[in-house]
């Protein structure tokens, strides 16, 4: 074994790999012309390709490295899978946007990557101080991604909101691990948890409230999503992709792992919680989400209403829980990734449609793209064959098991009501003809479809209808992950 | 066991797929040949299916051409196929409507071929999958792999309303799906498995109040399926706004998928709870039974009539599946089949008339008997069928339905009776209305009659209807024993009577 690997280093590559690759799409982009700013993007993008192969060549550990402070178990490499794929996705869309936007904030590009790398640190980590630290290094670049286009109001209001409310919500986090670190005077979870559990308990509880507040906030769980309609609605939709995706991965693997350990002794009463918190998440989402007339409003309370499906199997502990948990995150970056995408399937002259009747009689238009969006909307309410269905399938299972038939109910009973709305964009699509522009409503929206898009849908419903009907293929990878082998 | 070597339940539930797939490679300006695809998939579709019954041992009442193949290994599923004499009959009648719905397309569906025809195919291959599937999560997916299909036959080429009836259609549906969900989980916590065979190896391990609340949600994906009163609201919408092929299929294979469910899985599986609740089904069933004959006899609309009228069908059906005896739920799979073959027809009738003349008020047309003498023979048949003339498929069912119910209850018989009376009224007014009497409206003046395509069509649908009314031994041959089973799980009593 070389020095690197003992010392734990070998095990972080992929995130020595991000850190070159982000450095030097930074100098590119320095250096770059006006127009040749895609050149940072396509370095950002080679680099999340080379960190995915680091990834696959990197074997589980069951250690843990740097002082006890990260580790690079099975559970920590399927979630930067997935942080990797997220991250891959929202810049292949961002080329989209940004050609037809007709400028390049270049500086996106990077700062997808320097959040990439908290996230994927964020998910090792085992150590109160490490998972902050990385969790602010996942959220600084994060808000500014969220306001990139400064001089455009609603981005401009997105990133100033995103920016408020998450400092204020890591700062209450912080408070939660002081409580901690004042109960027990240690920082690391594998120590910190036995002491928590045998200590007073309505100390620890507030601990754990206070800690949980944080994550539910950046995982944007009903009562603290309040930020999440607006920040997704006026942020560029790449971005949103990014953002609505890679740090709920995040925020679940370092709930998983708090409840798991430091939490350890009182998962009656997270258990409890969550089981209010995913109540709250879905009804909210999927009854907001039926009011909503913009599209990009309704997919941003829809991407609300799938993490509540999360917190069902977060609420129901155990393996088959966890495994079910990892399971539909993967899905879910796929699934939502797409959801947005399809925003950028029809644009041009600067501007998207972004309303339900910009999709009218795209069957006509573009039928590959009309297919592969039915199977993400399928996937999306739950319904069969697809990898959407599996992941509820297995969330509520998972909770039955438990003994907590009531909430796997109410999941049934939401991916019902979510049809409504999801069935909205597939009716435009295939039941109704294009409207033909009617004079004096202004200049229609330029309705040229892009190739790129319909290639990220097509591959993403192929994936979601290949996991939905041979689900092993994921769930071999989800049960390894959750079991250490 | 297989036919040749070959997996010939998965060759016969997956075939309509290759030939959607092959439907799909077709440029879509050549019409003809996407029809012509179709229309043989469908055809050769039928024909497998009907090579099921050279192998398929009619003594047995176990399952027969097993297919296990490990699915989910994480989770215990299996990809687990089998056929007995119940699923065999729905098969072949879901093979046979579903050719046949292809074939009444030729000239009714002009617009969107392409898609059309890959939404039908998509759809048998989950129809057949529904009747196969022993594996309940393996069920889930094909039950609901139907849903979208149906969802876009209705929403493209319905009629007015499509919009509503196809949205109404999977709502409804989906929300009743998604209760019948929750039923599987919590029965496959129980049972550690779903595997249905291994469940009923297993007898009943529920706790009956568990059984229960298993049951009710089972019943609510059923029941909104079949649909059974109060449950039937979107029936009506759908069927009027599907086109002829959706209807047909619709009325003839979708709505048994309901009934099959409540006998193949509801009521062995959670035999004690069947029980429990047997007679409030019984009740719905004969409110479902007098009220569609009474809705009925109110329509003004040929097709809204139809539809109303699979209401009080169906209602028999369930009457026969829980009176709990051998001889009645023989008599409602029998039936099934029957009201596919009858009710599939006259959809198909009504279709005919509205694509020559676009209407299908019954106040619209009169003494259409003298311009279209066939057309009115193939209606006459199909309406002695539907109201249960001896001699016809519809007599057999209904009367081994009241046979097997008498000895339960003499009540419950006579409500069902007064069922047929009126459904033999609103028939034959409707047949009056529209065929007798003088020919009044001047735009019926031109109608022509069937052509040779539209009269094929029928033909197998006439000969079922008399075949099965002449000589229906073959078809109660192949569920005595399969029938017996279930009932025997259920209602053990019944066999335990001193004769």
């Amino acid at each position: 074994m070389t020095s690197a690997a003992s010392s734990g280093l070998g095990h972080f590559i992929p995130e020595a790999v991000l850190l070159a690759a982000a450095v030097a799409s930074m100098f590119v982009h320095l250096f770059a012309k006006r127009g040749g700013r895609r050149a940072a993007g396509y370095v950002a993008l080679a680099g999340i390709a080379a960190a995915a192969v680091a990834l696959a060549l990197t074997p589980p550990s069951a250690e843990t490295f740097f002082a006890g402070h990260l580790a690079a178990d099975g559970f920590a490499l399927f979630f930067k899978a997935v942080i990797l794929a997220a991250g891959a996705l929202a810049i292949v869309l961002a080329f989209r946007f940004f050609n037809v936007e007709g400028s390049e904030p270049g500086e996106a590009y990077y700062l997808i990557l320097l959040s990439m790398i908290g996230m994927t640190a964020a998910v090792s980590a085992t150590d109160m101080v490490t998972t902050y630290v990385t969790f602010e290094l996942f959220a600084i670049p994060s808000y500014v991604l969220a306001g990139i286009f400064k001089k455009e109001r609603r981005s401009a209001e997105a990133g100033i909101k995103y920016f408020f409310l998450g400092t204020l919500s890591s700062a209450v986090m912080l408070l939660g691990m002081a409580f901690v670190y004042g109960l027990t005077g240690l920082t690391g979870y594998a120590e910190a948890g036995p002491l928590l559990a045998g200590g007073s308990g309505l100390a620890a509880l507030v601990a754990m409230s206070l800690f949980f507040v944080g994550l539910f906030f950046k995982a944007a769980f009903v009562p603290f999503h309040m930020w999440a309609p607006d920040v997704y609605e006026g942020a560029p939709t790449p971005l949103v992709v990014f953002l609505s995706t890679a740090p709920k991965a995040a925020v679940v693997a370092i709930l998983v792992r708090a409840m798991t350990s430091l939490f350890g002794g009182y998962s009656l009463e997270w258990s409890g919680i969550l089981q209010a918190v995913a109540l709250a998440t879905m009804f909210w989402g999927n009854l907001a989400a039926l009011t909503q007339t913009s599209l990009k409003r309704m997919l941003a309370y829809s991407a609300i209403a799938q993490a509540g499906y999360l917190a069902i199997g977060l609420a129901a502990w155990g393996e088959p829980a966890r495994m079910a948990v990892l399971f539909y995150i993967a899905v879910y970056v796929v699934m939502n990734a797409a959801a947005f995408g399809l925003i950028l399937l029809v644009g041009g002259g600067g501007r998207f449609d972004e309303s339900v009747d910009g999709l009218r009689g795209l069957v006509r238009r573009a039928p590959v793209a009309a297919a592969s969006v039915l199977v993400v909307l399928l996937a999306l309410v739950g319904i069969p064959p697809t990898a959407g269905f599996m992941g509820k399938y297995f969330l509520f299972a998972a909770a039955v098991d438990k003994g907590l038939v009531l909430l796997a109910a109410a999941g049934a009973l939401n991916s019902a009501i979510s049809l409504f709305y999801y069935f909205r964009i597939g009716k435009a699509m295939f039941l109704e003809d294009a409207v033909p522009a009617a004079p004096g409503a202004g200049p229609a929206v330029p309705g040229s479809v892009s190739r790129s898009v319909t290639v990220v849908l097509a591959l993403s419903a192929a994936a979601l209808l290949l996991f939905g009907i041979l689900p092993g293929l994921l769930t071999a990878p989800a049960v390894s992950a959750v079991l250490g082998r | 066991m297989n036919i040749l070597g070959i997996p010939i339940l998965t060759l016969v539930t997956f075939f309509p797929v290759a030939g959607m797939v092959v439907v799909l490679a077709l440029p879509g300006s050549r019409t003809r040949a996407i029809k012509l695809a179709a229309n043989i998939f469908t055809g050769l579709e039928f024909v497998a299916t009907v090579l099921l019954l050279t192998r398929f041992d009619a003594s047995s009442g176990d399952m027969q051409f097993l297919e296990r193949v490990p699915w989910i290994k994480a989770i215990g599923a299996q990809y687990l196929l089998g056929v007995d004499g119940i699923s065999l009959l729905l098969v072949l009648l879901t093979s046979l409507l579903t050719f046949i719905a292809t074939l009444s397309s030729w000239q009714a569906v002009q617009k969107r071929l392409k898609e059309y025809y890959v939404f039908l195919l998509l759809l048998e291959t989950g129809m057949i999958g529904v009747f196969l599937a022993l594996d309940l999560l393996l069920f889930y997916v094909f039950w609901e792999v139907v849903l979208v299909p149906m969802y876009f036959l209705i929403g493209v080429w319905g009629g007015e309303r499509k919009l509503y009836a196809a949205i109404k259609f999977f709502l409804y549906t989906l929300f009743g799906s998604v209760a019948m969900l929750v039923g599987i989980l919590v029965l496959r916590s129980q049972h550690q498995t779903f595997d249905v065979l291994a469940m009923l190896a297993a007898g009943p391990v529920l706790p009956v109040a568990l059984q229960s609340w298993v049951f009710l949600a089972f019943f609510l994906g059923f029941a909104i399926k079949v649909p059974m009163f109060p449950f039937h609201t979107w029936l009506p919408d759908a069927h009027v706004e599907a086109p002829t092929a959706g209807s047909v299929i619709l009325a003839g294979v979708l709505l048994k998928m309901g009934t099959y469910g409540f006998l193949r899985f509801s009521m062995p599986l959670l035999p004690d709870a069947a029980r429990r609740y047997a007679p409030a089904i019984v009740v719905l069933a004969l409110v479902a039974i007098v009220y569609g004959a009474l809705v009925s006899l109110m329509q003004k609309d040929m097709k809204k009539l139809i539809a109303y009228s699979s209401v009080s069908h169906m209602g028999f059906v369930m009457l026969g599946l829980f009176v709990l005896t051998p001889m009645a739920a023989k008599g409602a799979v029998l039936q099934m089949v029957n009201h596919g073959i009858s009710t599939g027809a006259l959809f198909l009738i009504v279709g005919i008339i509205y694509e020559r003349r676009h209407t299908r008020l019954i106040s619209e047309f009169g003494g259409l008997a003298s311009r279209m003498p066939v057309y009115a023979a193939v209606f006459l048949i199909m309406t002695m069928s539907s109201i249960g003339l001896p001699g016809l498929n519809g007599f057999i069912g209904e009367f081994m339905i009241l046979m097997g119910t008498f000895p339960v209850s003499w009540l419950w018989t006579a409500v069902a009776a007064t069922g047929i009376v009126l459904g033999a009224g609103y028939m034959l007014w409707l047949y009056q209305r529209v065929m007798f009497g003088r020919l009044a409206n001047p735009a019926n003046e031109s109608l022509k009659d069937l052509t040779l395509r539209e009269l094929a069509t029928f033909l197998p649908l006439i000969v079922l209807a008399f075949w099965i009314g002449i000589f229906p031994k073959p078809f109660l041959a192949v569920l005595d024993k399969p029938v017996e089973k279930i009932i025997r799980v259920v209602n053990p009593a019944h066999f335990e009577v001193p004769r």
